[in-house]
């Protein structure tokens, strides 16, 4: 039974942590756009968390160019699990115009799994909601795994 | 120190005011007017001429091409994850076959998130020509997007493969002499003219020529942008623009089935006589004559 | 049998089961008002009971450098010792401890899950956590000084450092906050409560957008959600301090009803002083919070206090 409440919620208590990895800002503000009080993502207990060790999902924006790789992978590793990363945007999961540049390593999935992309350029905060409700189902599979 | 709280009075009055939430999971929300979403592909339309795949830069559009009975399977596959919906291939597409949809839900995992269409193509008909004009410079064959022409300048050559040609048309846009087929339009003066001289004053461009005394009245299409002062400006209203038109060739044997499939009713084909007219008020362009004709005479 | 008695008032009621239930729904109302405010929906009451047992259920990282024996004992600390403080604060004229200075042992109590911030900041060794223990050391001395006037002020007025007897008092001669002498006092205590509680104009210790919330950068998993049910659990002790001292004698006589007037009290003295303020206000900067405690609110206890000391 405690595990099940704990698993319920991990579902209802998503605190996002936001990397931007050379993405070019449009992303970043319809991400802060989904917690305006519009859209509200705090419905669903999203809280915008300060610090990866304190995230349950983390959203990477950004093609993931040569200078943010290492600080990429870095915060990645301090975020404990159960843990779900969403690529939004188009540039995280394909790099968009930016493939094969010089200074661009991406896409994300070259440094890690990806749960849930939004595709979109960048993508409506409806899009970005849609994609956390969907982490948090993931969450709530993780934790349960994880308690096995 | 100073205080002032500006939004002391709309915060205790927001507690009593409806939320301004859209819900949006709960209540479905359309994007606004002109948002470009996800891309809807239509085979059926599409020609294959491979423009979009050349005017996209995030290279999210890939084709595959299988052979199979009575011609090729053609794939055409958008990677939404990979595009940056900038409404260039929507744009270009001289079909229309491709558009940037509302929808904006396009959440899931990476190898979800795709449009597709596929759709056979038979074997290619019908023929691209040059006129007299054509200063063999190349450009069709640069511009064309399945390498399907051929130009030698030095022994004046132009050849077409036509298992390659798709019939897009774009080299035809691109033709600096205007000399392929698909004409465009062209200015031309009419029996009314009075050689007045007025439309060659005013054309910006310095591209009329007028000689009163011999009655000549000419163009340089070279010099003519197509910007219409000229045929504002005609006193007599003698100037246009020559529209494209349906034209018979010497191989017609007066059958009437272009008369009876013209959805507009604007040719009259009078057998016994041997005439065929067209009218050019009541023609569409639609080129259904031109696809029934049996004996490939017609051509617009 | 009556250790038994002692260690279910620790456990249950009045002590630490009360107060974490009381704690996380007061700030499930406050964010929910605060949703209200801004025109959001805002998430169900019950959010912070959701957050603290996901945060229960989290992987727990501890880092290299910290000293893990203080690092994983500060929060429990601190909660432990705002458990006790409960059981000195009377509900409906009763308190599971009593003493003739018990306001002293408050005070005192109130200090120590501040320090245990410090504490467990500092075990973290994270440059963002020391300069979270830098702020928090002058949130501290800015507001303890307030605070101590404003108990004062209240225990000069009933002659006694005991809440029993202020309890008492006021179930005689009516609340101490429509005393008219006492209400600068009460706007003072008010104004020390969001910054005791670590709320939003005065966080300059935990600021989010800033510092990574400073102490806490690097705490996560189980000891994270103690910090967190720390921070709902000072809340409701502050704000049941605050009705102990200004709103007591506000009393049925049936005990269950009893309990629920005092929560609705706290809910209220909370939306007021936390929410409120929460909405309306940017936060400061850390000399501000230490300018405007020294003088504004000291200026309001110290009035109170004269006023009381004058006999008026």
């Amino acid at each position: 039974m405690f595990k099940n409440l704990i698993a319920d919620s991990a579902a209802k208590s998503p605190w996002v942590y936001h990397i931007n990895t050379g993405s070019c800002n449009g992303c970043d503000i319809e991400l802060v756009a989904a917690i305006t009080p519009r859209f509200d993502a705090e419905r669903f207990g999203v809280k915008l968390a300060g610090t990866p060790r304190h995230a349950d999902i983390v959203v990477v924006t950004g093609p993931v160019t040569a200078q943010s790789k290492e600080r990429l992978i870095r915060t990645l590793e301090q975020v404990p699990e159960p843990r779900v990363i969403v690529a939004m945007g188009t540039c995280p999961n394909s790099c968009n115009v930016f493939k094969n540049s010089y200074s661009v390593c991406g896409p994300l999935e070259n440094f890690c799994h990806v749960d849930v992309s939004i595709a979109g350029c960048s993508p409506k905060p409806e899009a970005v909601l849609a994609g956390i409700v969907q982490a948090t189902e993931i969450l709530k599979q993780k934790r349960k795994e994880m308690a096995k | 120190m100073s205080f002032s709280f500006p939004y002391l009075k709309y915060a205790v009055g927001n507690l009593f005011k409806k939320s301004s939430c859209d819900m949006y999971p709960f209540v479905e929300s359309t994007a606004a007017d002109k948002y470009r979403g996800r891309i809807a592909y239509d085979p059926t339309k599409c020609i294959n001429c491979g423009l979009c795949m050349k005017v996209c830069s995030p290279s999210a559009i890939t084709r595959t091409e299988k052979e199979v009975e009575g011609g090729k399977e053609i794939t055409f596959h958008f990677d939404l994850t990979s595009c940056t919906f900038c409404g260039m291939c929507q744009d270009f597409c001289p079909q229309k076959a491709i558009e940037l949809t509302a929808d904006y839900g396009m959440v899931g995992k990476r190898e979800e998130l795709f449009t597709e269409g596929s759709y056979v193509k038979e074997a290619p008909a019908g023929k691209l020509g040059i006129g007299d004009d054509c200063v063999f410079c190349g450009l069709c064959a640069k511009m064309c997007p399945q390498g399907a022409i051929t130009v030698d300048r030095a022994n004046k050559s132009w050849t077409v493969d036509e298992d390659k040609c798709v019939k897009c048309g774009v080299c035809v846009g691109k033709c600096p002499k205007k000399t392929l087929d698909f004409q465009k339009p062209q200015v031309q003066c009419g029996e009314d003219c009075v050689y007045c001289g007025l439309c060659a004053k005013m054309c910006p461009q310095g591209a009329i020529t007028v000689d009163r005394p011999n009655k000549s009245w000419t163009v340089d299409e070279d010099k003519c942008v197509k910007c219409g002062v000229c045929v504002g400006k005609c006193p007599k209203k003698t100037l246009d623009f020559q529209k494209p038109q349906v034209q018979c060739g010497e191989d017609c044997v007066y059958c009437g089935l272009c008369a009876k499939m013209c959805p507009q009713g604007a040719i009259t084909v009078d057998r016994p006589n041997k005439s065929w007219t067209v009218d050019k008020e009541k023609c569409v362009l639609c080129g259904m004559c031109v696809s029934k004709c049996p004996k490939k005479a017609l051509k617009i | 049998m009556e250790i038994l008695f002692a260690v279910l008032r620790i456990l249950f009621f009045p002590g630490l089961l009360f107060v974490a239930v009381g704690g996380l729904l007061l700030s499930g109302i406050d964010r929910k008002v605060l949703a209200r405010m801004q025109r959001r929906v805002g998430p169900p009451i019950v959010q912070p009971f959701y957050d603290f047992f996901k945060l229960m259920g989290k992987e727990t990282i501890i880092p290299h450098h910290a000293n893990r024996t203080v690092y994983m004992w500060a929060p429990i600390v601190g909660m432990v010792s705002l458990a006790v403080t409960m059981l000195f604060i009377p509900i409906c004229g009763f308190s599971a401890f009593s003493g003739t200075a018990d306001l002293l042992v408050v005070l005192y109590l109130l200090t120590i899950p501040a320090v245990c911030l410090i504490v467990g900041g500092s075990a973290s060794g994270s440059p963002f956590a020391g300069v979270g223990i830098s702020r928090e050391m002058v949130a501290m001395m800015s507001y303890e000084l307030p605070l101590v006037l404003v108990l004062l002020s209240v225990a000069k007025q009933v002659g006694s450092l005991s809440l029993q007897d202020i309890a008492a008092y006021q179930a005689a001669n009516g609340c101490i906050l429509f005393h008219w002498s006492m209400i600068p006092a009460a706007i003072a205590m008010l104004l020390v409560i969001p910054a005791e509680a670590g709320c939003h104009p005065f966080d300059v210790a935990e600021a989010e957008t800033e510092i990574c919330e400073g102490p806490l950068v690097e705490y996560s998993g189980a000891p994270l959600g103690v910090f967190k049910l720390n921070h709902a659990m000072k809340l409701f002790v502050l704000t049941a301090l605050f009705c102990a001292l200004f709103l007591g004698g506000i009393t049925s006589g049936i005990a269950p009803v009893d309990v629920l007037i005092i929560f609705a009290l706290c809910a209220v003295v909370m939306i007021v002083c936390v929410t409120l303020l929460h909405g309306i206000c940017a936060r400061l900067r850390v000399e501000q919070v230490f300018k405007f405690y020294w003088t504004v609110v000291t200026g309001l206890a110290l009035v109170s206090l004269i006023l009381v000391w004058f006999g008026l």
